[in-house]
């Protein structure tokens, strides 16, 4: 439950599009989520690093612990650096009855992911970046069922083959 | 805003003043609801469900502490449907966390266990979760051991309501949800944290305490929230 400890400010050019989008809420009630949205946009990893969020309570005088709650509270926000391709499977009801705790731990395997490691995290991501898999309570897709998502596309009715086959074709995109 | 309002709490008729809450005239009138996550002096965020009450009229039970009176009320603070939920509530706060009494600083002068000797929770229904949580020892004064916090949030509000600091919040969700200092910060290296102590008074259970105490032997003085909150309201 420890983070390394933030020390340094974000890069100059990173503060002053932090300043920017600060700016642009002006005060506005709940301009957290709205500033936190935006800048984990900006990122090229997609996440919200310590140093963002401490420079993002240093300007807006909102506490630093009030910042880490917000973040931390939505699935959204993103605290470790996201992979290029997403697989988000769904952990619902309807999709756990038709097998997706399979699916998802046959992906894990695929990634070369051990399937004990992050059992209570919502998200895991390969060493190399390329890959996050994330776990999600429900795509409302239940039809569907099992419902896996690659990179913002829904599929329904996912085999265990026909996913592998699907992340092996993202694999072998990224790595032209 | 002096308005006054009649309502009937357990069958005794009680003048009150409007906006004040069941839990405050009840309070005020030797009338016993229990709470957790209330303190006087601070807002009420109706965290912990032990307050809820009985009003007439009304199909569900509502939490006194976030409840206000309104003229001709009947609330009803026991019943045996109240027994029961209140006893639920006090087994899942034992079950969520390690909180083990033999071995607590804080034994006999806790309040949740207080709270389950009043309730007779002699025995928890539901397993235990038994998570593994550190205990953040790194300031210098004080200790904080997550297994013993059942998230009342009342440190959180005494610091960000009280001292103005606001150093502590609940990071996480659902069974994840934990006590944060600053952005995950050890308690220690907390720059906004001016060691006033208020939260370590303000916690109920044996979560935060002083260091240099034994088992049994953290005794806390939780007066100093509410006292110095109405002081400020009389200056």
């Amino acid at each position: 439950m420890t983070n390394a400890l933030a020390t340094a400010l974000p890069r100059v050019d990173d503060q002053d599009l932090i300043d920017r989008i600060i700016g642009e809420q002006d005060g506005r009630p709940g301009a957290l989520l709205s500033i936190l949205e935006k800048l984990q946009d900006a990122n090229r990893h997609k996440y919200l690093p310590m140093e963002t969020l401490e420079y993002v309570a240093l300007r807006t005088g909102i506490p630093q612990s009030r910042v880490y709650a917000v973040a931390s509270f939505y699935a959204l926000f993103n605290l470790e650096p996201q992979g290029t391709h997403t697989v988000a499977i769904c952990r619902g009801t309807a999709c756990h009855t038709r097998g997706s705790r399979d699916l998802l731990e046959r992906v894990k395997l695929q990634l070369g992911l051990s399937a004990s490691e992050g059992a209570d995290k919502t998200s895991l991501t390969t060493p190399d970046r390329r890959f996050t898999i994330r776990t999600v309570a429900c795509f409302g897709q239940c039809a569907l069922a099992p419902v896996a998502e690659l990179d913002h596309a829904i599929r329904g009715h996912v085999s265990e083959q026909a996913l592998i086959r699907e992340v092996e074709q993202l694999r072998k995109d990224a790595g032209r | 805003m002096t308005e006054k309002v009649k309502v009937r709490i357990d069958g005794e008729v009680i003048s009150a003043t409007a906006g004040q809450t069941i839990l405050e005239v009840a309070r005020a009138n030797n009338k016993y609801i229990p709470a957790l996550c209330y303190m006087e002096g601070l807002t009420s965020v109706g965290a912990c469900r032990l307050c809820m009450v009985e009003v007439s009229g009304v199909a569900k039970l509502v939490p006194a502490c976030t409840t206000p009176v309104q003229e001709g009320q009947a609330v009803a603070t026991t019943s045996p449907q109240l027994d029961s939920y209140r006893k639920i509530a006090l087994e899942l706060l034992f079950a969520e966390r390690n909180h083990v009494c033999a071995v607590c600083v804080s034994s006999g002068h806790c309040e949740l266990q207080t709270l389950a000797q009043e309730h007779g929770v002699t025995h928890v229904r539901y397993p235990y979760s038994c998570p593994r949580l550190p205990v953040d020892t790194t300031h210098p004064r004080y200790v904080l051991d997550h297994n013993r916090c059942v998230l009342c949030g009342r440190c959180v509000r005494t610091c960000a309501e009280i001292e103005g600091a606001h150093v502590w919040d609940v990071a996480g969700r659902g069974i994840t949800s934990h006590l944060v200092s600053e952005l995950q910060r050890p308690w220690g290296e907390a720059t906004s944290c001016t060691s006033c102590g208020k939260c370590v008074q303000a916690c109920p259970t044996g979560a935060m305490a002083e260091k240099g105490w034994g088992v049994e032997e953290m005794t806390k003085h939780r007066t100093v929230v509410s006292r110095l909150t109405s002081m400020r309201e009389g200056s």
